[in-house]
């Protein structure tokens, strides 16, 4: 019926390279960000988040990306989970991951929404606020 | 005075006349409380209205001697009734009457067997004169036209 | 449909398969659902580690509440700490540690159980059941405990090994019922212990052994059985006393009804006793005649049949069973119809009715006119009819006529040998005029005078007399054409029925209704077939005032009053009924002339007074006595006291009967039972204590 499901289970190389494609790419030189819009896809290892309009933030010199910000609706999906919300914000050096609006994370049979999802993706871990609501599967992990 | 002939032109009396179709009797007393009513109102012609009763009896026994004969027994009736508009089944009146009869139980086992019997039959006919006078008493609240 | 639902204001998923719910967090699975402060479910081990407070409730109205638990993720197993079981919202079991096992079993430890309620100032509570282990299934609804201890306010009262209970859900459950303490002073202090067995679905078997210590003992027997179309109760006791010693006493009652096809409905009761004095010994009843019957009866719309079969046994001080009439039956079919082209409203009655007395004697042993042996037949038909007609001024005419034909056989009466037969009648007219007003205050009145004018021959033939000796006299047979109780004797010669009724009629406050009438006849007739008492003797018969009041708030009251001119009283009756919410009253009171023909040698004058009043929201008294002023003296009187709060009902009562005869004699009877509420189908519990502070 599924393999065993981890909780939490997404976790992430956070220092592998991030490539982004869109359909349209502004660039502000003033403070070194860009904003691609349409179809924005960031793929980073396994992991991959899409959504209307994401605003990369470059670090100091330029060299690498700091921060991620996608709005206009969010989903962040890797092999076995996926999570979707309204807005979300990826911190590169952090792994952390903070998703706000109408959060829904779904792992197999298991889902858990609420209204801000922080997730460490080094450590796999995730918190789920604001009156949350899961439904899972007592005695699953028995057959 | 004030006072009005019930039977008078455009009285209540008239309205009620061949007009009540009582429900139908499931036992000896409800036979009788619809023979008394009938009586009062007349057979139901084109019925416009429709009574329903619920009879409530209870007897207890009086005058027990000082060697515990019960000579007397009380037969305490009460009905509660409604009127329904046949045509619309909406509920356009209720109430509730209550009385006693008493038979005496001396003397032959018979004349105490008929006695019973006869306080039934007095006590339906009291509880229904009463039911046709609470009809004529709120006929003003329902018998609009 | 097995997915449970998990809500909370937080849950931290830590990565190693285990989700931390915190922040009013509650768990639905199956119509369990699950209140806690903290939860962890670890999904490997698939546990639930709860902390709380926590609430577990039951779709069956099982609580369990308890501080923390480890639970399996479908709440069906686990233990819960310092847990409290409620079942059924008023039965709590409460312990240190509580095991739930396969969603069915919830075993307790050192556990106290008690539906009374515990105050935080003084926790002990009105009683209690301390167990070393207590299990409740919740299949099979019955709670079964390991060396329980009966305590009353705290005090070891009671030890009991092993003790099954049923659970407050379960209705038919075999076990023990209310037990009670009586003591007469006739048959001295015994306890009776009824036990109850439920056979199957449809039948049940009560045994209730009674032992006291003047060497009384006694066993009743209930048996009740259920069929598709009816049902019958069968009901007996054997008893031996020193009342009679050396004698086996008992009485069986038995009673049944069974629909028939075609709308008949069969219905019978018997009843026998051993010897006169038993019934009341036993406190089972109070009749002095026993009538079993069994009877057949079909009632339509116009149509009313009836056929039956009554055996009397009287056990009465005083009458001999061979010069009664021991066994009757009465046919009756009528049917009522508005005939066409007359109008109205008309009745057709065939009637049969016959006795008998086992007595062959002809003579008159016990004075009542009779003939000792007596044994009767009778046949008769009847019809009757009557119309209303409207006449000007709003006057309400009717015309009735009556007419009937009675066939008599007697035997062993010299008086009338062989048959006889009579035909009656009557023509009358009626005349009412009611007048109506609507009061300034809503209220309604209306006075209707009314008159019935009946001519019917003066003379007819002589039938043998025998059910109409008991005649009464009220508003509901002021306006008859025979107020004979029975068919045998006929009222005869032109008479008028004249009487005025006046009404208050206000449904929501008070209502009142007067009547009173009169009967004119042309002349007085020899013999005068009415006694003195009846009211109707002489040529015109004495006054008739009926007085009724009610009112919304619980008050009824009606009075009856039969009077000659010089206002000398024949008859009067009176019942008071007020029910309040604190307090009620339900009285009556008879006074009536001794009648030679009605077999009554003395006057009666008797109050029966019962009295109820709320001392306590859980305390009730009652008081009743019947009181006879003839005889000066009460002829019982008794007092009632029930405690009844959430979790006890007691029923502390006291009765003295002075009634004596050769058979009985005079008894006093002292009853206390108690009820632990809580348990399978107990009474209704009470308003509870409440916690002061």
């Amino acid at each position: 019926q599924g393999a065993q499901i981890d909780f939490g289970g997404m976790q992430q190389d956070t220092s592998l390279p991030v490539e982004v494609t869109a359909d349209q790419l502004s660039v502000d030189q003033a403070n070194g960000s860009a904003t691609f819009s349409g179809n924005v896809l960031v793929g980073q290892g396994e992991m991959r988040l899409s959504a209307a309009e994401v605003q990369v933030e470059y670090t100091e010199g330029g060299g690498g990306i700091e921060r991620l910000h996608a709005t206009g609706g969010v989903t962040l999906a890797n092999a076995t989970d996926a999570a979707e919300a309204q807005e979300a914000v990826y911190t590169i050096a952090s792994g952390e991951v903070v998703m706000t609006g109408n959060v829904l994370l779904t792992q197999g049979p298991n889902a858990i929404s609420g209204q801000r999802l922080v997730i460490n993706l080094t450590t796999g871990s995730g918190v789920m606020e604001g009156r949350v609501q899961t439904v899972f599967q007592p005695g699953a992990s028995r057959n | 005075c004030g006072f009005a002939p019930a039977y008078g032109p455009g009285g209540p009396g008239l309205k009620l006349q061949n007009a009540v179709l009582a429900d139908a009797p499931r036992d000896g007393f409800g036979f009788n409380l619809v023979k008394r009513l009938e009586e009062r109102l007349g057979p139901a012609q084109a019925a416009r209205y429709g009574l329903s009763y619920e009879i409530g009896l209870k007897s207890t026994g009086v005058a027990i001697t000082t060697d515990n004969a019960i000579t007397r027994y009380n037969l305490n009736g009460v009905v509660d009734w409604t009127l329904r508009d046949l045509g619309t089944d909406t509920q356009l009146a209720a109430g509730r009457a209550e009385s006693f009869t008493s038979h005496s139980a001396t003397g032959s086992t018979v004349a105490g067997l008929a006695a019973e019997g006869d306080a039934q039959r007095r006590l339906m006919r009291i509880l229904a004169d009463q039911i046709v006078t609470q009809l004529l008493a709120t006929s003003g609240s329902w018998s609009a036209e | 449909q097995d997915m449970a639902t998990l809500i909370a204001d937080r849950v931290a998923l830590d990565g190693q398969n285990r989700l931390i719910a915190e922040g009013s967090v509650e768990i639905f699975h199956q119509g369990r659902r699950l209140r806690a402060s903290r939860i962890l479910y670890d999904r490997s081990s698939d546990r639930l580690l709860i902390e709380g407070p926590i609430v577990l409730t039951e779709g069956s109205g099982t609580l369990v509440v308890a501080d923390q638990a480890d639970l399996a993720a479908d709440l069906t197993e686990g233990v819960l700490q310092s847990a409290r079981l409620v079942l059924n919202r008023q039965l709590q079991l409460a312990a240190s540690e509580m095991q739930r096992i396969g969603g069915r079993y919830t075993a307790l430890g050192r556990t106290v159980v008690s539906s009374c309620q515990i105050c935080a100032q003084n926790p002990t509570p009105l009683w209690e059941i301390r167990a070393q282990r207590v299990i409740h299934d919740e299949l099979e609804r019955q709670i079964y405990f390991d060396r329980a201890q009966l305590r009353i306010a705290g005090v070891p009262v009671f030890w009991i090994p092993h003790l099954r209970m049923p659970d407050p859900t379960l209705n038919r459950a075999r076990g023990f019922l209310r037990p009670s303490l009586i003591t007469t002073s006739e048959l001295g202090t015994g306890v009776k212990i009824p036990y109850f067995i439920p056979i199957g679905e449809n039948r049940d078997l009560t045994v209730t052994p009674f032992l006291a210590t003047r060497s009384a003992q006694s066993l009743d027997l209930r048996y009740r059985q259920a069929f598709r179309s009816g049902q019958i109760e069968i009901a007996g006791s054997l008893a031996r006393d020193r009342i009679l010693p050396g004698e086996t006493r008992g009485q069986i009652t038995a009673s049944g009804v069974f629909m028939l096809p075609r709308d008949f409905l069969l219905t019978f009761r018997g009843e026998a006793v051993s010897d006169p004095a038993y019934l009341l010994d036993y406190d089972i009843s109070s009749k002095d005649r026993l009538d079993s019957q069994i009877e057949v009866m079909r009632t339509r719309r116009g149509e009313y049949i009836s056929a039956r079969l009554v055996h009397f046994n009287s056990i009465r001080e005083g009458d001999v069973n061979s010069t009664l009439p021991s066994v009757v039956t009465d046919m009756t079919w009528e049917r009522r119809f508005s005939p066409r082209g007359l109008g109205g409203t008309a009745g057709l009655r065939f009637q049969t009715h016959s006795h008998f007395r086992s007595s062959d004697s002809t003579d008159d042993s016990n004075g009542d006119g009779i003939s000792d042996g007596r044994d009767m037949g009778r046949a008769s038909v009847s019809l009757d009819w009557r119309r209303n007609w409207v006449l000007g001024g709003g006057i309400l005419a009717s015309a009735l006529t009556e007419i009937s034909a009675d066939f008599y056989r007697t035997r062993q009466d010299p008086a009338f040998p062989g048959s006889s037969t009579r035909a009656a009648g009557g023509v009358a007219l009626e005349l009412r005029w009611p007048w109506m007003r609507q009061g300034a205050d809503g209220a309604m009145h209306v006075i209707e005078p009314v008159a019935q004018l009946i001519w019917s021959p003066k003379t007819g033939r002589v039938v043998p007399i025998e059910d109409s000796a008991l005649v009464e006299f009220d508003e509901g047979n002021l306006f008859s054409f025979s107020r004979f109780p029975g068919a045998d004797a006929v009222e005869r010669g032109p008479r008028a029925n004249v009487g005025i009724g006046y009404t208050r009629h206000d449904p929501s406050g008070w209502s009142l209704g007067v009547t009173v009438g009169r009967v004119f006849r042309t002349s007085s007739s020899d013999p005068d077939p009415f006694g003195p008492a009846s009211g109707l003797a002489g040529r015109n018969s004495d006054w008739l005032a009926a007085f009724r009041m009610s009112r919304n708030d619980g008050l009824a009251l009606t009075h009856r009053l039969v009077f000659n001119d010089d206002l000398r009283m024949s008859k009067a009756e009176m019942r008071l009924d007020l029910q309040r919410q604190d307090y009620g009253i339900a009285a009556s009171y008879l006074w009536m002339l001794p009648d030679a023909l009605e077999m009554r040698d003395t006057r009666v004058s008797e109050l029966v007074f019962e009295g109820s009043y709320r001392l306590t929201p859980n305390w009730l008294g009652q008081f009743n006595t019947r009181y006879d002023f003839e005889a000066d003296r009460a002829a019982s009187a008794g007092v009632l006291f029930e405690f009844r709060n959430e979790c006890m009902k007691i029923d502390l009562s006291l009765s003295r009967r002075f009634t004596t005869s050769n058979a009985i004699r005079p008894s006093t009877r002292f009853g206390l039972s108690v009820d632990l509420l809580g348990f399978g189908g107990s009474a209704l519990p009470g308003p509870s204590r409440s916690c002061r502070g």
